[in-house]
C-alpha cells in the first residue's frame, strides 16, 4: 500500500475516523488501534514478513528490559550484544548475504580458485533497514543509560511499527517518539492542517517531480552509451530531482500523516539542494539517517576528536557504511566513498560547520559567491548520484567520461518518446518555489494558502505521472 | 475537530471541482484537434467516401501503401494503428459508420491480433476523451473492467492514461502540432533496419476461435454492404510456430493467407514488419488479386 495509492486514500480516513471518534478513550486504545493499522499496512506488502517485524520488536523490547535489569555488566553486555547481533544478523541475511557470497566467489575466481557461491532465494522485507535501526538505537541508548527501557509492549511496538515511518523512515529515536506515545493525544486543528499541507506538498514532490523525472532519467541512464553530453547532464539532474522528490516527498507525506494522529516525527529533509557545501548537504539530506550514523557510529568511533588519521578513518567509515546501508551493491559503496572524499577537505580545514545559518541573497558580490557555492555543491552531488543510479561502477565512470568526450549538446529524442530537455522548465519552477519557501517546512502554508493549495492539487492532477511509476525508491532499502 | 472536518471537506470539494474543470478543458481541446492521429481525424470528420479503407495493427499500418491504391484510381486511406488490436479496429469502423462514411471495401489485417480480444491500452486511450460525446465509444467500452471509473470519475481517464492523453498531449493538441500519423494517406513506411530482430517465436500464440471484434467488423461490413477482405500479412522466414497461420485459416476460412508472399529478410525491417520495398511488393500483389477488375 503506497502513500500515493487509492488503497491508502481509503485506509487513512478510516484509521483517522476510528482513532479520533472510536478509540480516543485513552492512550492505550489509541496506541492499540495504531498498532493494528500499522500491522495491516505492513502486511499489505507481504504478510509473511509481519512475523519478522513482530519478532524484531519483541527481541528489542525484551533485551532492552534485560539490559536495564541486568545486575552485572556481563549480563548487560550479553543482552546488548544478543540484540545487536540478531538485528544485524537479520539485516545481513536478507540484505547483504548474497552480495558478500557473490563478491567472495568473484574474488576467489579472480585468484584462480574455483568458487560457486550458495545464494539465498530471499526477498528483502520492506523497511527492514529502517525498523532495524529503530530497534538498534533503542537498545544502544538503554545500554549507555541514556534512556529507560519501555515496559509497555504496545507502546514500544508502536514506536517501532508506526505505519507512517515503518517502511521508509524517518528513523525515529526513542527519546523523541516514545514520550509522545506515552500520553493520550488530543486533536489540534492547526497541527492537523499543517499535516494536510505537508501531505499535499509531498504528493507534488512524488507524482509531479519524482515520477515525471523517472522515465526521462531511466531512458538516459539505461541508454547512456548512445546519449550525448547534454542528455547525460540533464539525465543526472533528472535523477537528482527524482530521488529528492521521491524520498523527501515520502517523508513529507509520512510527517503529514503522523500529524493527523497528533504525533510529531523527525524532520528528514531541509532543502538539501540549496546547500553551500557538502557538510551542509548532509545536515539537510536524510537527516534522520545522517544523525543516526553520527550518534551511533561516528561519535563512538572517536568522531573528530582524535588525530588526523582518526578523523580521516572515521569520515570514510561513516560515509561508506551509510552508502552500504542503502543496498548491497558496490555502486552505493562508491557513492558513500565519493561523499567522504568531498567531505574530507571541509573536515580537515575545520570548515565543515561554516554554513549553519539561513541563506540570504542580496544584490552584492557575496550573494554571487553563495549562488556559485550552491551550484558547485549541486554539481558535486549530481556526480555522486551518477554512481548511486548506475548499474555498475564501470557504467558510472563511462557515463561521466562520455559527458566530457561526447561534446554534443544537441537535444536528443529518447526511447520514452520524449525530448531530453522537456522537463527543465518544470524543474526550474519547482526550484523557484522551494527557494522562496526555504525557511518554511512546506510552501503551502502562510498567506493565500487556499490558492496555493488549489494550485498544488491542480499540479498533482494535471501534471502528475500516474501510469508509469508508483513505488518509492527508498522502499527497496 | 468539526473545523478540521469542514476544512477536509473543502479540500475534497476543491479537488473534485478542479477535476471537473480540467476534464472540461482537456475534452474541449481534444474535441477541437484533428492533426494528431487517425482516431481524432475520424472523430472530427464528416461523411467521407472511400473505395478502400485499411484497418488493423502496425502490420496493416506498415504494409499497405495507400498511395498505390490511389494510383489505381481507388480512394483509399490506411487506418491501421501501430500497437492496436481488433478492439480498436472495430471501434474505428463503428465511428466511420456513425459518421456516414461510404466505404466500398474494407481490408482488415487479421492474423496475430486474432489471438486476443483485449484492448491495446495505449491506442484505446485515444478514444477516451470522447467517451461523453459518443454513444458508440461509450458502448464499446461499457464491457471493460474499469468502465465505471473511466466514465463517471471526472478526469480519471486522463490520469490513468497520462502518457497518452495527459498534459503533454493536450499542449501539443492545443498548439496544433502535427504528427506523421496522417502522412502518406495513413501508411507509415519502415526502412531497412540493420539491427532489426529477424527472429520471432509465436509457438504459444493461438487464434481465438470466435474473436468478438473480428466478428463485429465482419458483421458491420455485411450489414452496411461493405466488401470485407480479411488478410494475413507476411512475416520473416525465421519464425517459430509458423503453423499459427494454418490455425487461423482453419478457424476463419474466409481470411486470405498472404503470409508467404514476401519472404526474404531484405524486405523486412523487423520480423513482423516489412520495410517500404516489401510493403510495395505486398500491396502490388493485393491490388492484383483483389482490385484488377475494378
Amino acid at each position: 500500500m503506497f502513500f500515493n495509492s487509492i488503497a491508502f486514500a481509503i485506509f487513512l480516513p478510516i484509521v483517522f475516523f476510528l482513532y479520533w471518534f472510536v478509540f480516543n478513550k485513552n492512550k492505550s486504545t489509541q496506541n492499540a488501534l495504531l498498532i493494528i493499522a500499522s500491522y495491516y499496512f505492513y502486511s499489505c506488502w507481504d504478510w509473511r514478513f509481519l512475523f519478522l517485524l513482530v519478532f524484531s520488536t519483541f527481541l528489542d523490547y525484551y533485551t532492552g528490559i534485560q539490559i536495564e535489569k541486568g545486575k552485572s555488566e556481563k549480563s548487560r553486555k550479553f543482552w546488548f550484544w544478543l540484540s545487536i547481533l540478531v538485528n544485524l544478523g537479520f539485516l545481513g541475511i536478507f540484505k547483504y548475504y548474497n552480495f558478500f557470497a557473490a563478491s567472495f566467489a568473484e574474488l576467489f575466481t579472480s585468484a584462480g580458485f574455483k568458487a560457486s557461491p550458495i545464494l539465498l532465494n530471499v526477498i528483502l522485507p520492506v523497511g527492514i533497514s529502517f525498523y532495524t535501526f529503530h530497534g538498534l538505537s533503542y537498545v544502544i541508548d538503554i545500554y549507555f543509560k541514556r534512556i529507560k527501557a519501555e515496559y509497555n509492549f504496545v507502546d514500544y511496538s508502536l514506536f517501532v511499527s508506526y505505519f507512517p515511518l515503518l517502511v521508509a523512515g524517518p528513523i525515529e529515536r526513542a527519546t523523541h517518539l516514545l514520550p509522545q506515545v506515552k500520553v493520550k493525544r488530543e486533536f489540534n486543528y492547526h497541527t492537523a492542517k499543517e499535516g494536510i499541507y505537508q501531505i499535499i506538498w509531498g504528493l507534488v514532490k512524488k507524482v509531479v517531480i519524482a515520477d515525471t523525472c523517472a522515465p526521462y532519467a531511466n531512458a538516459i541512464f539505461d541508454n547512456y552509451t548512445s546519449m550525448n553530453s547534454f542528455s547525460l547532464i540533464v539525465g543526472a539532474i533528472y535523477f537528482a530531482f527524482q530521488i529528492y522528490g521521491d524520498f523527501s516527498g515520502y517523508s513529507d507525506i509520512a510527517l503529514g500523516v503522523s500529524k493527523l494522529f497528533g504525533l510529531d516525527l523527525l524532520r528528514n529533509f531541509n532543502y538539501p539542494y540549496f546547500s553551500r557545501d557538502i557538510a551542509e548537504f548532509w545536515r539537510r539530506w536524510h537527516i534522520s539517517l545522517s544523525s543516526w550514523f553520527r550518534d551511533y557510529l561516528y561519535i563512538p568511533l572517536g568522531g573528530s576528536k582524535g588525530g588526523l588519521w582518526m578523523k580521516i578513518r572515521n569520515t570514510f567509515i561513516i560515509f561508506v557504511v551509510s552508502g552500504f546501508w542503502h543496498g548491497a551493491n558496490w555502486t552505493y559503496i562508491a557513492w558513500g566513498f565519493i561523499n567522504a572524499v568531498y567531505f574530507l577537505p571541509l573536515l580537515l580545514s575545520n570548515s565543515n560547520r561554516n554554513n549553519m545559518d539561513t541563506i540570504q541573497l542580496k544584490f552584492n558580490f557575496d550573494s554571487v559567491k553563495i549562488f556559485a557555492s550552491i551550484l558547485y555543491t549541486f554539481i558535486l552531488t549530481c556526480i555522486a548520484w551518477v554512481f548511486f543510479r548506475a548499474r555498475t561502477i564501470t557504467d558510472a565512470i563511462s557515463y561521466l567520461k562520455r559527458i566530457v568526450t561526447s561534446k554534443d549538446f544537441s537535444f536528443q529524442y529518447l526511447d520514452n518518446e520524449r525530448y531530453s530537455y522537456e522537463l527543465l522548465l518544470m524543474i526550474g519552477l519547482f526550484v523557484l518555489i522551494e527557494w522562496n519557501n526555504r525557511s518554511k517546512i512546506e510552501p503551502l502554508s502562510g498567506k493565500m494558502s487556499t490558492l496555493k493549495t488549489a494550485f498544488a492539487i491542480l499540479a498533482i492532477i494535471a501534471f502528475g505521472t500516474f501510469s508509469d511509476y508508483k513505488e518509492f525508491i527508498y522502499f527497496q532499502f | 475537530m468539526n473545523k478540521f472536518l469542514i476544512y477536509t471537506a473543502k479540500i475534497i470539494l476543491l479537488t473534485v471541482l478542479i477535476a471537473f474543470l480540467l476534464d472540461g478543458i482537456y475534452t474541449y481541446v481534444f474535441m477541437q484537434s484533428n492533426k494528431r492521429g487517425k482516431i481524432e481525424q475520424v472523430f472530427s470528420s464528416k461523411a467521407q467516401k472511400y473505395d478502400v479503407v485499411i484497418l488493423g495493427s502496425s502490420r496493416a499500418n506498415n504494409h499497405f501503401v495507400a498511395q498505390m491504391f490511389e494510383d489505381k484510381g481507388l480512394k483509399a486511406f490506411n487506418y491501421g494503428m501501430s500497437g492496436g488490436h481488433l478492439f480498436e479496429a472495430s471501434l474505428m469502423l463503428k465511428l466511420m459508420i456513425e459518421r456516414k462514411y461510404e466505404i466500398k471495401n474494407i481490408i482488415l489485417e487479421a492474423d496475430l491480433n486474432l489471438a486476443n480480444e483485449q484492448q491495446a491500452e495505449g491506442i484505446a486511450a485515444k478514444f477516451l476523451p470522447y467517451i461523453h460525446n459518443s454513444e458508440i465509444i461509450k458502448d464499446h467500452f461499457s464491457g471493460e473492467e474499469d468502465f465505471q471509473e473511466l466514465f463517471y470519475i471526472p478526469f480519471y481517464r486522463y490520469i490513468k492514461y497520462d502518457n497518452r492523453i495527459g498534459f503533454r498531449e493536450v499542449i501539443f493538441s492545443s498548439i496544433g502540432k502535427k504528427t506523421n500519423a496522417q502522412d502518406n494517406l495513413g501508411y507509415f513506411p519502415l526502412q531497412k533496419n540493420k539491427n532489426g530482430n529477424m527472429k520471432n517465436n509465436i509457438v504459444n500464440l493461438n487464434p481465438l476461435p470466435h474473436n468478438k471484434y473480428y466478428e463485429e467488423i465482419k458483421n458491420l461490413c455485411q450489414s452496411h454492404n461493405i466488401n470485407f477482405i480479411a488478410l494475413m500479412t507476411p512475416m520473416c522466414e525465421n519464425v517459430k510456430g509458423m503453423d499459427y497461420f494454418d490455425k487461423v485459416k482453419k478457424a476463419y476460412p474466409e481470411i486470405h493467407n498472404y503470409e508467404n508472399v514476401v519472404v526474404e529478410d531484405k524486405y523486412f525491417s523487423s520480423c513482423g514488419h516489412m520495410n517500404d520495398a516489401g510493403a510495395k511488393m505486398f500491396t502490388a500483389r493485393i491490388l492484383k488479386d483483389f482490385f484488377t477488375t475494378k
